[in-house]
């Protein structure tokens, strides 16, 4: 019973999530099955090209840093010539800070890597209009990181 | 009033003298016999019976600070009502105490109820300060805060934090799908209630000076944004009429302006507002992060943190941006200052390679001290009387709750709160 209970909080939990921020909706295992891709459709179908293609959705980030790495830059040339070739996609960088950080600092070290992302993208030839930045700060777990979500 | 200090071993209450640490200064002992009435027959009864547990509430409030210690009231000690303005000095004299409350309920013809409180100062023999006001059938608790906050100022000279409200937020569930709501309460835990449904996530509460309303960050927006709650009429609205991201709000001490930051492209600066709403006014512009800004008492001043030398250290202005000068230098990072509200300190969190502990220092970065052992404790918020600090302390399964600690040093206590809480605020005397 108590597992039922459980199991039932982190669907809430999840659903919860979801529901606030359809950009965050996890992909599902067939996102990463290639073969499986022709299943997948609108938005969802899109996402995981995009995924695939640029060879990641993230990028990362050194503690107390929001320089971006080489690492970085390749990722995010990759992901802006697939959204100069998708224009009528809408994009938000979600930018994450360091989890030991204070919470308003954490949220404006989030707020510069999703725009240190967002700049480099523009810089590689993705029109600015497309794209808005966001924060979560050190609100959800994971390490400092910069993602880009297809939002429609 | 020219405190006498009194040491409470000499009184005879062994276990109460226990409690005190060595080197401390001994609390001022004060009498508080029960509450009388002018009333008479079965009302006066019933009045008597209000007076009780407003006396038996003061009597708790008082115990629960570090500068006065009650003596435990007895139903034995009624006084009538005329001994309320002229009490036998000399019997509480006897007692041990320097100080006594007296007062009286009165039923009024609309139902309500007339609470008098007298505070006196049984060495001189007189009287100082009196509070008289009227309060529905049921708020004898808040009458009770009132007198206890009088007795505590007219001896200490301090504020009392009794008839105070905590704001923070109450969190829920675990990881990504985690409940967060703005949540509200009395400072001894009564009337708790939550302010948002729960649907975005919320950050930040902060209160006006007297709780008459409420800023904090929600993310409805997808993306950070401060909002104005106020707490009287329950509206809600976004500060700025744009989507910027903005966080960190903190009110002026008159209520009337909001400091916050303002991403702007890959900077974040501060800002001031009208509450009332307008536009902005931009205070700081380096690049980096500027947040976190606190007023001093007077206005005058605003405590920062910037990272604009490198690393995120405490910065001082004046109130319109010019002249921001550094104050912290005692190794690794300061965040989330906050100005204490007898203008003497500020709080703020120290990151190091040791985790996130809460300490004071003086505005002009002397006297810096630690209070706190970690480590995960940060957002420091400060009590009414300056002589307390309410925080955030993460447990050992991670789950965040609320702990006090008072700027003598003594071991935080936990603040009991139906679930998880996170960013702690702490109102000033509500009217």
């Amino acid at each position: 019973m108590r597992k039922m209970l459980v199991a039932a909080v982190l669907l809430i939990g999840a659903a919860a999530a979801e529901a606030q921020l359809p950009g965050l909706r996890r992909r599902g295992p067939q996102a990463q099955q290639p073969q499986q891709q022709a299943l997948l459709q609108g938005i969802e179908a899109l996402r995981a090209d995009f995924a695939a293609q640029s060879g990641g959705t993230t990028v990362y980030f050194a503690a107390e840093s929001v320089g971006l790495s080489v690492a970085a830059r390749t990722t995010l040339a990759a992901q802006a010539n697939w959204l100069r070739r998708h224009p009528e996609v809408v994009v938000r960088i979600e930018g994450y800070g360091d989890a030991g950080d204070t919470r308003d600092h954490a949220l404006a070290v989030g707020a510069r890597r999703a725009e240190e992302a967002r700049a480099y993208l523009v810089l590689m030839g993705v029109p600015a209009a497309q794209l808005s930045a966001s924060t979560w700060g050190k609100e959800r777990p994971g390490l400092g990181r910069a993602a880009t979500i297809l939002v429609r | 009033m020219k405190q006498t200090i009194l040491s409470l071993a000499l009184l005879g209450i062994g276990s109460a003298a226990a409690a005190q640490q060595p080197g401390q200064p001994a609390a001022t002992v004060i009498a508080i016999p029960p509450l009388t009435s002018p009333n008479g027959g079965s009302q006066g009864n019933e009045m008597l019976a209000v007076g009780w547990q407003v006396t038996q509430q003061i009597e708790s409030d008082l115990r629960q600070t570090a500068e006065v210690m009650p003596l435990q009231p007895n139903r034995d000690d009624y006084y009538s009502y005329p001994e309320v303005t002229a009490p036998t000095f000399s019997k509480w004299r006897a007692k041990g105490a320097k100080a006594l409350v007296t007062g009286f309920v009165q039923a009024r013809q609309d139902g309500r109820l007339t609470v008098g409180c007298y505070v006196y100062d049984l060495d001189k023999g007189r009287e100082l300060a009196r509070k008289g006001f009227a309060i529905g059938p049921n708020d004898w608790r808040r009458a009770a805060h009132k007198c206890s906050g009088l007795a505590y100022t007219a001896i200490t000279g301090a504020p009392g934090i009794f008839d105070t409200m905590i704001a923070y937020v109450a969190e829920s569930g675990i990881g990504d799908g985690r409940m967060r709501r703005i949540a509200l309460m009395d400072s001894d835990g009564y009337n708790h209630r939550y302010l948002t449904a729960g649907d975005a996530m919320v950050l930040t509460p902060r209160l006006a000076p007297k709780a008459t309303q409420l800023a904090y960050v929600s993310f409805a927006g997808g993306k950070p944004g401060v909002h104005l709650f106020d707490l009287a009429s329950n509206q809600d609205r976004s500060l700025l009429p744009n989507d910027a991201m903005s966080f960190a709000p903190r009110f002026s001490p008159d209520g009337n302006k909001i400091a916050f930051s303002m991403m702007t492209g890959a900077n974040s600066d501060i800002y001031a507002a009208k509450s009332a709403g307008g536009a902005p006014q931009r205070l700081t512009s380096a690049p980096g992060v500027d947040t976190d800004p606190s007023f001093s008492p007077d206005g005058s001043r605003i405590v920062f943190e910037s990272d604009r030398g490198g690393s995120q250290q405490l910065y001082v202005m004046n109130a319109d941006g010019t002249g921001q000068r550094r104050i912290s230098f005692g190794g690794g990072w300061y965040g989330s200052p906050v100005w204490s509200p007898d203008g003497q300190w500020i709080a703020f969190t120290r990151r190091g390679q040791d985790g996130r502990r809460v300490g004071v220092m003086r505005p002009d970065g002397t006297a810096e001290r630690i209070l706190t052992n970690g480590p995960a404790d940060e957002g420091p918020a400060w009590a009414a009387s300056s002589r307390e600090i309410l925080f955030q302390r993460a447990g050992a399964n991670g789950t965040a709750g609320l702990a006090r600690i008072a700027l003598d040093g003594s071991e935080p206590r936990a603040v009991t709160i139906p679930q998880g809480g996170s960013d702690p605020d702490w109102s000033g005397v509500v009217d």
